[in-house]
């Protein structure tokens, strides 16, 4: 029957289905998931009554479940509320669509709607199915721990960081459970155990039972949770990425990726908006708006992969470090030798704005000041948070706007590594069409910078485009390229998708931003952003002033009513008028009276132009992360190599001793020759007298008359020093350990012989014989703590 | 029952020509024995075909002024190992033939009214010997069985209120059939208990009862048997075998063994401390014909099973497992550690 053993499997299915906890909003999942246990646990009790295969036991499991989520989820359908109807199967199959739809909409934790429900319901269900299989009806508890360490893998793969230790040691504690439960009914089964010397001593006449298997079997399971728990903190490279996110939320905090609805998506339905609502009101202190000019877009999103279908951005990997409260955000990469002002902005974003995970903010931003949890990405700069929405919040945001001259942007130095390779990269499906009219739109032009114009002016002026914001969203690689080269109907998002394939197509690195125009500004000076403002562009690299703001998309009536293309990336007679200074040569030219400044002035800007830092994950640990796999790797040396320097310590210490007496020698030799055998793997019988041994190994080796005869002195001198009135005088003791050694050597493997040389096992004895007396100690605890059982039972009959 | 699983007699791997107190000249004795030794093996394997370790076992008792217990079916050779060891040593030998109408004045002797003197005179029994063979013991009444008590433990015989001192050496090898065969009654516990050892013959394999064949086919081999040692040298021998020196750590092995009988859950009843004597005793004599003047653990476990076998109950349950005492004896064997320097 193994009622308990299936109570246990259904316990510790339950008790790692706790781990899913922060993939959902409340806990309703969980009690659904209970049901689905309880089901399978149920029905695994019955049918194994019948003693069929074990096939049937999992159809039978299956069919069960499948009775339970129609009544718990298509009662309406089904035939008496739980017998399954064609009507039941559809709504079940709706469900499960909507449910697949959902998780792949938002991050987590997600709000738990009826398919969602339904999917984990039957995720735990089909879990505790397969458990219930292994352990209970193929007693393969082991293996059970599979389908266990599956579910908990979910959520460590989506949200590593808020998966808390609790949950990983109440998972690991269901599983070794499980194994002590199993274990426990095999040896059951196998009658009384047999009494070892030890307990021999300790228990006179009084039967024997497994409990004491079972407490070391708790022991080692608690003892291996606890160093799970453990390791990862102590050893240094690990704690900051820590395996469970040991104090996850608020503290050290691991990387974890972000998922968010496609913002493309959200992009088109806030254009379309009818009600044009307000998004969000700032105010600037960005001189060239004092001058009659338009501050710099606000952008939410940089989406630096293209697919061949969409762009998309790139996993995020957020670590506590990125978090924007505590620290200023990374450099702008690639802004280094041209000049740019220093722009602070005070945004309020509605109440009424729901779901924004990610901030509004000017490029490139230096610092924000906003209360909550907030992390920047390095390489992209974009300010996101998992756990906020932005409405309703007001923020601070220092900002660096780069000034670029088109000279400056001519010079055309070529990208780092890094970027160009991220950055450039076109899907192969692009057609060879597109490739050629992007060649042919940029002409003779050479310099990025120029090809960049020309591509800005073919999609403005001279290429026919018109904008439409009644034309479908781009769902498809074919539908950019019928843009580009029919229909040229779109909004913004075809022109900044488009601009931004036809430079990757030219080299140029490219990326699309998301964002906002910077709307419109009030008598009272207050800038007002509202939904129809909501706009994509794209982002072109150049060394020297890093991501540049380009603008496809045609503006004024009969386009994007509120962008304005820079005035870089007019063409060139436009040149000139903006710019803080003419020539190429960064100067810190101070035209405004703001602070602009040159990039080499800011110290957190000395090292830009690293390669490294643009794609770099955890930038702000760059000094650091070459130190800990050091450290890690000396650790792992040290350890690999405190066997063999025990071996050679221990060998060295035995015949360090001068004119030994025979009885010291012959120990001496015994021990290092028992050293030995244990290194290579022999077997060494604590039952066994020196004579009796050296007989075993000699048969059991074959080895030759020289070895069997130097191992028959060995054992002779140790017989007579330990038994006989007077020892034997042995001085060939050293020479004869040496030939048994390189008997041992050549009659055992090549991986044995090596494993004795490198890592020899008899260091781990002496490990053991401390381990052993640690045991002893814990016997003890165990013995005080019965006593105290007995002792708290007498006060409470007293009482 | 084999004899002899564990520690089986040493040979070859102890190089010959290793130093060893006995080639030191340390002890004279120790080659007379091995030379007289040698002699009576070889003697009583001239009519027991292919079982050293039976005859081996058998001088280790007589070495250790111990007494024989051979257990086995009926024509296995029991009687003629008792009888040539009998007749090796030139002592008296007596047989006894146990029947169930035996009583115990036909063991010890009687007094009789000698007309002459006027006086009872003691007649001694044919316990008065130096070997004495009893043949099919468990045939007799525990009445019969128990008036050997007294005389292999105290080897003296009180009859009349007058004691009796027995010769030395005084041996009583036992024979006697497994307890399931008809007409037997078990020997009880303190009966068994002063048995030194108990063996099993077993069956000859086909080569030796080829050879028994040849050999008995044309007359008993018992009859050509002649004396190769006096009892003057066994005394002797039992003198050398006395000054063997037996390490602190063997001693207290011995007393785990021992120990371990008495806790063992399979076990009803352990080995008693005149067990421990025994054990020590015969391994001993054992070292001693191994030309050893001290005894190592390998004695000890060799003579385990035979030593203490025979004087264990096993539990009811035990049993009904069909549990033998020699199996348990056997595991603790194996599970016991050897004494070593640190303990």
């Amino acid at each position: 029957m193994r009622v308990k053993l299936a109570c246990v499997a259904a316990a510790a299915t339950l008790l790692c289905s706790v781990g899913l906890y922060p993939l959902f909003e409340g806990q309703g999942w969980f009690w659904s998931g209970l049901g689905a246990v309880v089901t399978v646990a149920a029905t695994g009790l019955v049918t194994r009554r019948f003693r069929l295969p074990a096939a049937f036991d999992l159809l039978a499991g299956l069919a069960a479940l499948h009775l339970y989520l129609t009544a718990r989820f298509a009662a309406g359908e089904a035939f008496l509320g739980v017998v399954p109807t064609p009507s039941s199967l559809y709504a079940l199959a709706e469900l499960v669509e909507t449910g697949w739809a959902e998780a792949n909409k938002y991050a987590a934790p997600v709000p738990l709607v009826p398919g969602l429900s339904l999917l984990v319901t039957a995720g735990v269900g089909a879990v505790a199915l397969m458990v219930d299989l292994l352990a209970v009806r193929l007693r393969r508890a082991a293996p059970a721990g599979l389908p266990l360490l599956a579910m908990y893998s979910v959520p460590a793969a989506v949200r590593e960081e808020s998966l808390g230790w609790p949950a990983f040691a109440l998972g690991a504690g269901g599983f070794l459970a499980l194994l002590l439960a199993d274990s426990r009914e095999q040896v059951g089964g196998w009658g009384r155990p047999v009494p070892s010397r030890f307990r021999m001593g300790a228990t006179t006449g009084e039967r024997l039972d497994s409990s004491a298997l079972a407490v070391t079997g708790r022991r080692l399971g608690g003892v291996a949770i606890v160093v799970a728990v453990l390791v990862p903190m102590i050893v240094p490279g690990i704690q900051r990425d820590g395996m469970f996110g040991l104090g996850g939320d608020d503290g050290g905090g691991g990387a974890q990726t972000v998922t968010t609805p496609d913002p493309l998506v959200s992009l088109k339905r806030e254009l379309v908006e009818q009600d044009d609502a307000v998004v969000l009101t700032y105010r600037t202190d960005d001189p060239e708006v004092a001058a009659g000019g338009r501050p710099e877009y606000l952008r939410l999103y940089a989406l630096d992969r293209f697919d061949g279908d969409r762009w998309t951005y790139s996993e995020l990997r957020s670590s506590a470090t990125d978090r924007v409260r505590d620290r200023p955000l990374p450099p702008a990469p690639g802004l280094t030798s041209v000049g740019f002002r220093r722009v602070r902005t005070s945004i309020g974003i509605e109440d009424r704005v729901r779901n924004m995970t990610f901030l509004p903010v000017p490029y490139a931003p230096t610092s924000v000041d906003i209360r909550g949890d907030w992390r920047a990405d390095a390489a992209s700069l974009m300010v996101y948070s998992l756990r906020h929405s932005a409405g309703g919040r007001n923020y601070r945001v220092e900002s660096t706007r780069a000034m670029p001259t088109a000279q400056q942007l001519a010079v055309g130095e070529p990208a780092p590594m890094e970027i160009s390779r991220r950055y450039t990269r076109v899907p192969p499906n692009i057609p060879e069409a597109v490739r050629r009219e992007a060649r042919s739109i940029v002409g003779d032009a050479t310099s990025a910078y120029e090809q960049a114009v020309r591509l800005q002016t073919w999609f403005t002026r001279t290429g026919g485009f018109v904008y439409d914001l009644n034309a479908p969203p781009p769902k498809h690689g074919a539908d950019l390229v019928d843009f580009l080269l029919e229909s040229k109907r779109g909004y913004c998002e075809q022109f900044a998708a488009s601009m931004a394939l036809l430079a990757r197509i030219l080299n140029i690195p490219a990326r699309v931003a998301l964002g906002y125009t910077p709307g419109t500004q009030g008598s009272d000076g207050i800038w007002t952003v509202r939904s129809r403002d909501a706009h994509a562009w794209p982002e072109l690299y150049f060394q020297g002033a890093g991501w540049v703001r380009f603008e496809p998309t045609p503006s004024g009536v009969a386009g994007q009513g509120s962008a304005s293309p820079p005035a870089y990336s007019e063409p060139a007679p436009a040149e000139g008028e903006p710019a803080p200074g003419d020539t190429a040569v960064p100067t810190p030219a101070a035209t405004d009276g703001a602070q602009p400044s040159t990039a080499p002035n800011d110290p957190r800007q000395n090292r830009p132009d690293d390669p490294g830092a643009a794609g770099d994950l955890g930038s702000g640990a760059d000094s650091g992360l070459p130190v800990a796999p050091l450290l890690a790797g000396l650790l792992v040396l040290a350890l690999l190599i405190t066997p063999m320097a025990g071996r050679a310590v221990t060998r060295r210490r035995r015949w360090a001793v001068r004119s030994p007496s025979p009885t010291e020698g012959a120990h001496a030799a015994w021990a290092e020759l028992r050293a030995d055998a244990v290194d290579h793997g022999l077997i060494w019988r604590a039952s066994e007298s020196p004579r009796a041994t050296a007989r075993r190994l000699t048969g059991q080796l074959a080895l030759e008359p020289e070895a069997a005869e130097a191992m028959g002195r060995l054992a002779l001198a140790e017989e007579r020093a330990r038994y006989a009135p007077t020892p034997a005088a042995a001085d060939t003791l050293r020479a004869d350990v040496a030939t048994v050694r390189a008997a041992f050597a050549s009659s055992v493997g090549r991986a044995t012989r090596w494993r004795a040389r490198l890592l020899p096992p008899s260091t781990v004895t002496a490990l053991r014989s401390s381990a052993g007396r640690l045991l002893v100690v814990l016997d003890r605890l165990d013995a005080t703590r019965l006593d105290r059982d007995a002792l708290l039972r007498v006060l409470r009959r007293r009482r | 029952m084999v004899v002899g699983t564990h520690g089986e007699p040493y040979r070859g791997d102890i190089p010959a020509d290793s130093p060893d107190s006995i080639r030191n000249g340390a002890s004279r004795g120790l080659d007379e024995l091995a030379q007289v030794a040698g002699k009576i093996r070889g003697a009583v394997e001239s009519v027991i075909e292919g079982k050293p370790d039976a005859v081996r076992l058998a001088l280790t008792v007589l070495l250790a002024e111990g007494h024989l217990l051979i257990e086995d079916v009926p024509g296995v050779g029991k009687t003629m190992l008792a009888k040539a060891l009998a007749r090796s040593v030139d002592g008296s030998v007596r047989r006894v033939q146990f029947t169930p109408d035996l009583l115990p004045s036909d063991i010890t002797g009687v007094s009789a009214f000698n007309q002459e003197s006027r006086d009872f005179e003691f007649k001694p029994g044919p316990i008065f010997a130096n070997i004495v063979v009893g043949d099919e013991i468990n045939r007799a009444s525990p009445k019969t069985q128990s008036a050997l008590l007294e005389c292999m433990e105290e080897r003296q015989v009180t009859v009349d209120g007058t004691t009796y001192e027995l010769e030395r050496p005084f041996m009583v090898i036992a024979t006697q059939n497994p307890i399931e065969m008809e007409g037997t009654y078990p020997l009880p516990e303190a009966q068994r208990d002063r048995f030194t050892a108990r063996i099993s013959m077993g069956y000859p394999d086909p080569g030796a009862e080829l050879e028994m064949l040849d050999v008995h086919g044309r007359s008993s081999p018992l009859e050509g048997l002649a004396p190769v040692a006096f009892s003057h040298d066994v005394r002797a021998l039992i003198d050398v075998v006395r000054q063997v020196h037996v390490a602190q750590g063997v001693r207290r092995y011995a007393i785990d063994l021992i120990t371990a009988t008495r806790r063992h859950p399979e076990l009803r009843l352990g080995a008693s401390p005149r067990a421990t004597l025994h054990l020590v005793r015969a391994a001993r004599a054992l070292a001693a014909l191994e030309e050893r003047d001290y005894v190592v653990p390998d004695d000890i476990q060799a003579l385990a099973v035979p030593v203490l076998a025979h004087r264990l109950l096993p539990t009811a349950e035990a049993q009904v497992e069909r549990r033998l005492p020699e199996q348990v004896v056997r595991e603790i064997v194996d599970r016991l550690p050897v004494p070593t320097p640190h303990r």
